[in-house]
This record gives C-alpha cells, sequence and structure tokens, in this order.
C-alpha cells in the first residue's frame, strides 16, 4: 500500500488525471452564454418575481385568504384587510418583501384563485432597501404589465397541476 | 353506571347517557356538527354515525344512550363508510368559498371534510342558494353555508329563552332565519357565532379582518357586570381583534353576554385619548408626562385637603385601592365609586362588600326567588341564565318593580307599581310573612298600617315561606332608587322573616372590588371604618371641593344624576381626569385629562360577585402615551409626597389590600331590617331611571356595534304606558323633552311601552340621548318638542 | 286590531280545550287551518302572530309550522287550488299529462293563480290515493283516475 502511495506521488499520476479532465473539457463545445445578449432557456415554472393578477374584467382576484401569508416560509407576505364598499372581502394592503422571499413558490401553490404568481423576472435591483419592499399597487402593476406571459406559462404547466 | 366498550377500549358511562358523552369522557373522538353539551339533542346532522354491535345500521352517537355490555367502533370501515357518505351529502349543498369564509381555520366542517371529505363530489347539479336576510350590527349571516344543524335555533329556544331564529320550510327548502325582516334582540345572540359549526353565522364587527392562526390568545376577565365572566381577548399585531368565552363551569359555562363580547369595539374609538392634555390659562396643550403628572400633582396639592375623587364601575380593585390610598393621604374621606346609586342613608349598615351569599351555580337550585328592581336578564345576562335554568326546574320566580320587564323565563308573580310605591308592595308581601308568624320588628306597625296585602303578596310572601332554597335579590333599579335604603331595609326584613338569603350583587363590573379597596367615604380598604365619613359622590359634588380626581368615568354619563353631575364639575376647582377618552364634556370641565389603559390593556384583579379575585394581564398595549391607572397614581402618590406609593407591579398592590382582607379575600356580614320612612307620594308623571344595558361604562357606550343594536337603540328613547300617551296627547315615535323642575334634556323620540306603568315614564340613563337629564325619578313632565 | 274572528277563536279554542292547558300550543296547527279558511285560503304575517300571541309561543315557531305544510298557503290563492299529486305512483300513470293538460287549459305554470283568481294550480306530493292514480285535489275533494276528457268535466263542473 505505502509503495503505491508513493508511486503515484512521485509521478504526480493524479495531478495528471485531472489535467486530462481539463484538457478535454477544454476541447468540448461550450454552454457558456453572453449574458445579457444571449438568455439561458426558461422553464414555465421558473420562479422569480411576484405579481399579483386580476380577472379580464379588470377586478383583481386576490380575496384576502391569507393561504400565501400563513404558508410563506420566510415570513416574507403582510397582509391587511377589509370589507370593501361592495361586501367582498379584499385586502387593504399586500406586501412581499424580496430581502426576504426565498422564492420557493408557496404562495402561488397555495392560492386558490391564482392571484400571486411569480413571474419570469428575476432582474431587478433597489438601491436602497425599501425598494425591494413590494406593495400592493406594485404587484398589480408587475401583474398588468406580464399577464401575457404569465396567463401563457399557467396554461403551459396546468395539464401537470 | 354502565360498562361499555368503544373501539375495544372498557369505558365506564352514566346511565341513560349517550354514547358520544361517553366517548367524550373517554377522550375518544366522534365526529358531530348538531350535537353541543349544553343544548338539547336534534340528531339532524348524522355525523356521529357509529357501528354498534347487533345492531343492523349505524347509529348517531348522539341520540343512541348507553346500555349494558354494548359494543361501539366509531372508526371500524362501516362506521368511518357512513360518516364518510354523511360527509358527502352535506358537501352537497355546502359552497367552496372557504378562501373568503370567516369561519376558514375554526370551521368544524372544514376540519372534518379534511378527515371524511372526498376530492371530488358525484353530485353535479346545481347548488342551494339562499339569499341572506340581516339580523343586526352583531352577526353577519351567509345563509348559503348553513348546514341546518338547528344549534343557533336551540339556542334561542332553551338557553336564551328568546326563540328568534328558527328553520323554516322544509327538505331543500329549509333556511334558518327570522322569516320575517328583524333584527334579533337577544343580549346573548353573540353565541350563536360560537355554536355555529361553519360559517353561516359569524361576528360582524370581526368581519374580514383576521384569521383565527394568526391571533394571540390572553386569558381575562370582563369587566362589565358582576360576574366576571372568563374570556379570551385576541389580538393580532398587537391590535385587538375579538373576544371570545373561555369556559368556566362556575361562572360563565361556555357563554358570553354581547356586551362583554362586543364592548372591545370601544376601545378604537375616535375620542381615545392618547397624551397626556392640561389646561394652562384655560388653552389646552398636549404634554409629556412629566408636566402633565406636576401640574396635576401641584393643583391638587394646592387645594389641601378639601379634595375628592370619583372611580367608575369598571376599574381594577388595584387602581381603586391606590385611589383611595391616595385621597385618604391627602387628608380626605371624599370618595366614592357608587355613581349609579342615590341614596346613601344605609351606608353603614350595608355588607362590606356588595355579592351574592350563595355560588353562581347553586342559583340553579334555588326553588324560590323575589326579585326587587331587577332586571336580571339585562344588568348580569349570564346570571339571568341561572335564574331561568332555576324557573325551568320549577323554581317560581317573582318580581316587584316599576317595569314589567319581559322575562326570558316562566314568572311567577309580578308586582308592577310606580317607583315610589314599591317599598309599599314589599311593605304588603313583609306584612303577610308576619300573617304566618313572627313578630313585626320595631317601626315596621307604622309602615304597614295603611298597607292592603294583595293577592299577589300573599302568594309572594307564601311561595317564599315554603322556598327550601329562596333568595331575595335586590336589583339595580332598586339599588339606584332614591328609596334605595327602605328597599334593602324591607328586602332584609323579608329574608328574613321568610328564611330565604338576601342577595346584593354590585350593579356595576367590580362594585365588590372597589368596596373592598376601600373606595367609600365611610369605610377605608378591607371594609375598615373610618373616624369620620367622608362625602358621598353627590354630596361632593355639591360641595365645591378644591380639587376633584375622576377615574375611569364620565360623571356626566355614569352618574346617576346627570345634572348634578355637570353642575358639580362646574363648580369644582381643579378636576384631574384619568380617562380613557377626551369626551366634549370631558374637555370642557377637566383641567387635566391623564390617559389611562382601559380594560384588556392593563394587569389586575376583578372580584366577582362570589368574591373570586380574578387576575389577569394585559392583553394589548394601552394607545400612545396612555399607561395604566395604578402606574399614574403611584407617581401621583410620590409628587405629592404620599407614603406608601412604592409598588412595582399591580400584583404587588394586591398582595398589599390581599394582607389586609385576610386569605380569602372578602367580608360576610348580613344586613338587618331598619326601621325606614315611607316613600313620597308623586303627584302626576312618576319618572323612573335605570342604566341602560349598553350605557354601563366608558367603553360598552362607545362600542358602535353595541349601540346600534335593538337594546341600544331602545335606550334614546322615553317610554311611556298607551292609557297615559292617550291621556296627554302623545303619539308613538313623536319626540318629546323630559322636564324635572326648570331644568329639561334634549328632545328624544317617545315610545309606547305597556311594560312601564300607567302614570310613569321610563328613562334609560349613561347614553349620550338622555345625558343631562336629572336622576329621572320623582315627578316629570313630558313637554312635545 | 283583531284580525281573528270571534267564531275562529271560539274554535281555535275547542281544539285548545283538548290538550293541556301548558299545551296550548298543540292548537297551531288547527289555528292556522281555521285562520287560512277565515282569510280565503291564506295565511298573513299579521295572522300568524296573531296566533302566535294567541298561543303563547314564540312568532317564529308559527312560522315554522306554516311553512313546513304544504297546505298552508302563505301568498293568495284562487278559489279552487288545485292540487296535483307529481309523487311516483301518479307519475307512472301519468300525472305529467294531468299537469300539462291543467297548465294548458288554465294558461298558467304550477304554482300560478289565474288572472281571473279562479284556479291557483300546485304541486303536491303523495296524498294517500295512488290506488287510483293519477289524482288530484280540489278545495276538499279527491279526484281520481283522471284524463284530459274527465279533467275538462271536473274545471267545467268548477266555477
Amino acid at each position: 500500500m505505502n509503495l503505491l502511495r508513493s508511486f503515484k506521488s512521485l509521478f504526480l499520476l493524479e495531478l495528471l488525471g485531472g489535467m486530462r479532465v481539463t484538457g478535454r473539457y477544454l476541447f468540448k463545445k461550450k454552454f457558456t452564454v453572453q449574458y445579457p445578449e444571449e438568455r439561458a432557456p426558461m422553464s414555465p415554472r421558473f420562479r422569480g418575481h411576484h405579481a399579483l393578477r386580476r380577472y379580464a374584467n379588470g377586478e383583481e382576484r386576490c380575496i384576502a385568504c391569507k393561504l400565501c401569508e400563513v404558508i410563506c416560509p420566510a415570513m416574507a407576505i403582510t397582509i391587511e384587510l377589509a370589507e370593501r364598499d361592495d361586501g367582498t372581502r379584499r385586502t387593504t394592503r399586500y406586501d412581499i418583501d424580496m430581502t426576504k422571499c426565498i422564492y420557493c413558490g408557496f404562495c402561488e401553490e397555495a392560492c386558490p384563485v391564482d392571484a400571486i404568481v411569480e413571474t419570469r423576472v428575476y432582474e431587478y435591483v433597489g438601491e436602497e432597501r425599501g425598494d425591494l419592499l413590494m406593495s400592493k399597487e406594485k404587484l398589480l402593476a408587475m401583474g398588468d404589465k406580464h399577464e401575457q406571459q404569465i396567463a401563457a406559462d399557467r396554461a403551459a404547466d396546468a395539464p401537470y397541476r | 353506571m354502565v360498562n361499555i366498550e368503544i373501539n375495544g377500549i372498557p369505558v365506564q358511562a352514566a346511565d341513560g347517557s349517550m354514547l358520544i358523552e361517553a366517548a367524550d369522557q373517554a377522550g375518544i373522538a366522534i365526529p358531530r356538527f348538531c350535537y353541543h353539551k349544553k343544548l338539547s339533542i336534534a340528531a339532524n346532522c348524522r355525523m356521529c354515525l357509529v357501528e354498534v354491535e347487533k345492531m343492523g345500521k349505524p347509529m348517531p352517537a348522539c341520540a343512541t344512550p348507553v346500555n349494558e355490555g354494548m359494543k361501539v367502533f366509531t372508526k371500524s370501515p362501516k362506521a368511518i363508510s357512513a360518516q364518510r357518505a354523511v360527509m358527502e351529502f352535506l358537501l352537497i349543498n355546502h359552497p367552496l368559498d372557504c378562501p373568503i369564509c370567516d369561519q376558514g381555520g375554526e370551521c368544524d366542517l372544514q376540519e372534518m371534510a379534511l378527515g371524511y371529505g372526498n376530492g371530488t363530489s358525484q353530485y353535479g347539479e346545481a347548488k342551494r342558494v339562499v339569499a341572506d336576510q340581516p339580523i343586526g350590527p352583531l352577526i353577519a349571516t351567509e345563509m348559503t353555508r348553513c348546514i341546518h344543524c338547528t344549534r343557533c335555533v336551540r339556542f334561542g329556544q332553551e338557553i336564551a329563552g328568546v326563540m328568534e331564529l328558527g328553520a323554516t320550510g322544509r327538505g331543500e327548502h329549509m333556511r334558518i332565519g327570522t322569516y320575517v325582516a328583524k333584527s334579533v334582540s337577544s343580549e346573548l345572540s353573540g353565541n350563536v357565532i360560537d355554536l355555529c359549526p361553519v360559517g353561516a353565522l359569524t361576528s360582524r364587527p370581526y368581519r374580514y379582518s383576521a384569521r383565527p392562526w394568526e391571533l394571540d390568545s390572553h386569558d381575562s376577565v370582563s369587566p362589565h357586570d358582576c360576574l366576571g365572566a372568563n374570556i379570551q381577548v385576541q389580538s393580532r399585531r398587537g391590535e385587538l381583534q375579538r373576544v371570545l368565552p373561555r369556559d368556566n363551569e362556575a361562572l360563565n359555562e361556555c357563554w358570553l353576554s354581547d356586551r362583554d363580547r362586543f364592548a372591545y369595539l370601544g376601545l378604537a374609538a375616535s375620542d381615545r385619548l392618547s397624551a397626556p392634555r392640561i389646561k394652562r390659562d384655560g388653552e389646552w396643550q398636549t404634554v409629556d408626562w412629566d408636566t402633565a403628572l406636576t401640574f396635576a400633582a401641584e393643583g391638587i396639592k394646592a387645594a389641601g385637603n378639601s379634595v375628592g375623587a370619583l372611580a367608575g364601575y369598571s376599574s381594577t380593585t388595584e387602581e381603586y385601592y391606590l385611589l383611595q390610598k391616595l385621597v385618604r393621604g391627602l387628608g380626605s374621606n371624599n370618595i366614592d365609586f357608587r355613581l349609579r346609586q342615590l341614596d346613601f342613608s344605609d351606608q353603614a349598615r350595608l355588607p362590606a362588600m356588595p355579592g351574592l351569599s350563595l355560588p353562581v351555580v347553586e342559583i340553579e337550585s334555588i326553588d324560590a326567588a323575589l326579585l326587587i328592581g331587577a332586571n336580571v336578564r339585562k344588568e348580569q345576562p349570564l346570571l339571568g341564565l341561572r335564574l331561568r335554568k332555576a324557573a325551568l326546574n320549577g323554581a317560581a320566580i317573582h318580581s316587584v318593580a316599576a317595569v314589567d320587564y319581559a322575562a326570558n323565563l316562566p314568572m311567577g308573580q309580578r308586582i308592577v307599581t310606580a317607583p315610589e310605591a314599591m317599598v309599599a308592595s314589599l311593605v304588603a308581601v313583609a306584612k303577610a310573612l308576619l300573617v304566618e308568624g313572627g313578630s313585626a320588628p320595631e317601626g315596621f306597625a307604622a309602615l304597614a298600617e295603611k298597607v292592603e296585602v294583595s293577592i299577589e303578596a300573599e302568594m309572594i310572601a307564601a311561595s317564599l315561606k315554603g322556598a327550601e332554597k329562596g333568595i331575595v335579590w335586590v336589583g339595580a333599579m332598586a339599588a339606584g332608587s332614591p328609596d334605595a335604603a327602605a328597599l334593602r331595609s324591607l328586602a332584609a326584613l323579608i329574608a328574613d322573616l321568610s328564611g330565604c338569603q338576601l342577595q346584593l350583587p354590585g350593579e356595576g363590573g367590580n362594585s365588590a372590588g372597589a368596596a373592598l379597596a376601600g373606595c367609600l367615604p365611610h369605610r377605608a380598604a378591607a371594609g375598615s371604618e373610618v373616624d369620620a365619613a367622608g362625602l358621598d359622590w353627590r354630596a361632593m359634588l355639591g360641595a365645591g371641593l378644591k380639587a376633584l380626581v375622576l377615574m375611569n368615568c364620565e360623571p356626566e354619563l355614569d352618574c346617576a344624576d346627570s345634572r348634578t353631575a355637570r353642575t358639580g364639575l362646574e363648580q369644582a376647582g381643579f378636576v384631574v381626569a384619568l380617562s380613557g377618552y377626551a369626551s366634549q364634556a370631558m374637555v370642557e370641565r377637566c383641567d387635566v385629562l391623564l390617559p389611562m389603559a382601559m380594560s384588556y390593556e392593563t394587569s389586575g384583579t376583578l372580584v366577582n360577585a362570589q368574591g373570586n379575585w380574578q387576575g389577569f394581564g394585559a392583553a394589548i398595549a394601552a394607545p400612545g402615551d396612555a399607561r395604566p391607572a395604578w402606574k399614574l397614581l403611584r407617581v401621583l402618590g410620590n409628587l405629592l409626597d404620599l407614603d406608601g406609593f412604592e409598588q412595582f407591579s399591580s400584583e404587588e398592590i394586591r398582595d398589599e389590600l390581599k394582607a389586609l382582607t385576610g386569605a380569602t379575600g372578602t367580608i360576610a356580614n348580613q344586613l338587618r331590617w331598619q326601621p325606614v320612612a315611607p316613600s313620597v307620594r308623586v303627584e302626576g308623571l312618576s319618572g323612573i331611571a335605570e342604566f341602560a344595558i349598553h350605557g354601563v361604562d366608558p367603553v360598552v357606550r362607545r362600542a358602535a356595534a353595541l349601540q346600534a343594536s335593538i337594546d341600544g337603540q331602545g335606550a334614546s328613547v322615553v317610554r311611556v304606558h298607551s292609557t297615559t300617551a292617550a291621556a296627554r296627547g302623545f303619539n308613538d315615535g313623536q319626540k318629546v323633552m323630559l322636564r324635572t323642575g326648570e331644568w329639561s334634556c334634549a328632545p328624544m323620540p317617545l315610545v309606547v311601552d305597556d311594560t312601564v306603568p300607567a302614570g310613569c315614564v321610563l328613562l334609560r340613563k349613561g347614553t349620550e340621548a338622555t345625558q343631562g337629564c336629572s336622576s329621572g325619578f320623582g315627578p316629570v313632565e313630558l313637554i312635545p318638542a | 286590531m283583531q284580525l281573528l274572528s270571534d267564531a275562529s277563536r271560539a274554535e281555535i279554542d275547542r281544539w285548545i280545550a283538548k290538550y293541556p292547558p301548558e299545551q296550548r300550543q298543540s292548537a297551531v296547527m288547527a289555528a292556522l287551518r281555521i285562520a287560512q279558511d277565515q282569510n280565503g285560503g291564506w295565511l298573513t304575517n299579521a295572522l300568524m302572530d296573531e296566533i302566535a300571541a294567541y298561543l303563547e309561543m314564540p312568532p317564529i315557531a308559527v312560522y315554522e309550522v306554516a311553512t313546513f305544510y304544504s297546505m298552508y298557503e302563505r301568498e293568495p290563492v284562487g278559489r279552487h287550488k288545485i292540487c296535483v299529486c307529481t309523487n311516483i305512483s301518479c307519475l307512472l300513470r301519468g300525472s305529467d299529462e294531468v299537469v300539462a293538460h291543467l297548465e294548458q287549459r288554465l294558461g298558467i305554470k304550477l304554482g300560478q293563480t289565474t288572472e281571473d283568481n279562479r284556479f291557483t294550480l300546485k304541486e303536491v306530493e303523495c296524498l294517500g290515493a295512488c290506488v287510483n292514480a293519477p289524482m288530484m285535489q280540489v278545495g276538499r275533494e279527491y279526484y281520481e283516475k283522471l284524463t284530459p276528457e274527465t279533467l275538462d268535466t271536473i274545471l267545467d263542473g268548477l266555477e
């Protein structure tokens, strides 16, 4: 045993073995993507920035059932609710703290009306902490902006849900 | 006892008990909707079907009596399949709206569906939809969700004694409701919210405000009547969301009165005081605590011993104790909490602590009662339940009162007279008792001379005399009447002659605690006598004291004589108010407003009518700068250089008082007969006054939902008998002003009400509408507005 | 104002007398029937309230009874109340044709009243005359083994 180890270390056999792998990849076809000019393919199940959706008639979907708030493992969601003038149950506040969110997608899974969804948007920054605190208005705007993509993604995933 | 076997476990059960009770005792869970331990058995939900050996079909566990040697299986394939089938039927018509249902998270149907429901339904037809019918400001209805367990119907019928909800129609068309559009009027209606196993009946004020899983629960005690109902105060992120009952078989069982349940709404009133304010040179300034307390202390100090204090009924015992310590430290005995009373002539003879002579549960087993000026149902709703149980068990409940109160129990004899004639009615009862034996006490003969014994009085006397366990109950109207001393003395005599027990339940939430703490002009802490009695609240306000301290009361609303309260406050030199609210009247008449923490916001102890010291912690923080009153009093005591204000917690204060009262913490003594003067006859209209059920303290008064209820709305009117209205040409609904002497209060609608004796006018005090009226007793006039 | 006539009250008293005095409410069904007859075949809320007061029971308990039984009407009805059984025996023997014929001839649907206030057509559950199905009840009379022809004669016979 001892003899074998001495032999290996004397002739740097393990190092050469590693170099061989390096050499093999040196000549293989590369899969590096030239971000941001190029983009990697994305699944319809991608879990990026959140959005609140609306129905086709413009009514917000969220009914303030609070299931997303309770399921959120990072406790990133804060909801306050009240009876709206027409008697329906609505949120008066829907905040997601993006600095807490771990993008697990549980909120989306818990939602009985597909109101809170995670979009394909992953490029967003905030210069201050507060910029990453998403309010109901911001989330609804997000939903309005990406509704087409969101709807297409839900449709694509529907058979497996 | 019967031996049975449930799921192979041997269980002993009482004879005649039902399977579900035996299983509950043994800790074996059987699903159920319609069964409730306090209600009769309906067996209409069928959820509790279990398999019983040698019985062909599954049996409902709630309606199957135990039998010796019975073998029951609650989890056998047959039982489970029966339960699953029932669940499927129940879900046929139940809407799938859990996400917007307030019951979600604490719903029996939701939980049971998780255990017994199928993922899909075989039912594809249209579901039943029931149009909603509003039933008042306290209960929200969503009758499409109803599963017809009829718990709410049975509650009204059996417990509350007022059947207002019913099941109309049948089969598919059956629905629970009032049939005709009306609000429910029971003072216990809120309990159907707890009873409803689904989201059909939910709390309206709590509607869409939180989910049960995010609520923090704090054990507390309700301060609004002398029962001290045990409650859970639930908050979310430090904000109070709702109040629920906490089981205590000795006090409130599993029920709660609407007042206890919804009073919390008053805590968030718009005139809530959240920062100390002082009036300097006629200008109100919001200042910091140091400035405010120093300002208050200087003002009080300047008054020397010309100082007095008034306290409301719902403070903690610790606060009362420190308040009296402060006043007595300043060399004065002018302190009083009995703001709803008018007659103090017998105060030296009264028991040191108002209360019941028997435990609350034993009220159920009495066999006769005489209620004197008592509307127990509205004064202490949950004690009313006990009386009702007694009546249903066969007790004869008699009443002598100035109003023919709508009872929720089978009443015995009722004597309804003008308020000043109540004394004579009691004399008649005592006279009838004397016929059967016993010697007339000194001074009675003169009183009894002119009184004729009516048949009713004779029957009451016979019934009380024949009772093995009878009580004589002095209610709030009697205690608050100008003849209170005479009524109490006669009540004591009647109790004595008939061998019944005299009950003097305190009219307020913590009367017993206030009395024990020494918040009285004639008695210091633990009932010890003082050298020279101070002034009662009425005398205090008439005396033009140089400084007055108010704690947790709004004198114009809380005092039995609003007019005296107003003029008294105007005459008082320097008024310091420890208050939760800055109402217009308070701002006008006070010099310092110190924001105090109200119920649920402070720790403390309440002493109930049976002498239990019930302690609790603060459930939520008080708004803004408000502080518990005991802390404010402690600092004031220090600033005034008084001894004995070094406590660091409310527990320390409680222990200090407890050391004085002794280990049991109650003082027992009995009221005896004392000669009384006959009451003055009233010419013309005679006034009757009592505090409104929802006008008893500053918090309840501000609970908007309670004020919008039938009881709340009914408080802002004057009531007269139809013959009186007709004789004087008044119509129902007409606006009138009530006048006493040259003083009249704001116009109020007149209601024709035949429960008021002819020639009398009934007024409910403690509300905005009746603010400014005098005591409401004695000769009054009605003027069209 | 008293809605129940003295005659009705006397009749109700006769029924009350049949039960123990503390169980006056046992007479509620008879009282409702008497009130209904007095009021031209239907019950108003005020009438039910008066019965409740008379029998010392909560009004809602009277409403429960009145809504439970299909024989109590809470809407005005025509002079003749035609109750057609559509339960299984009658259905198998052609009660749907009876209903269709009646509807067509009277020009109303089930549950409606003709404009001249003569007829009200009602669907009811089994009236216990299956032996001669299909059947209907008009007023207090049973008419059995119905066919379109016999229906016409019956209807012509009613004014």
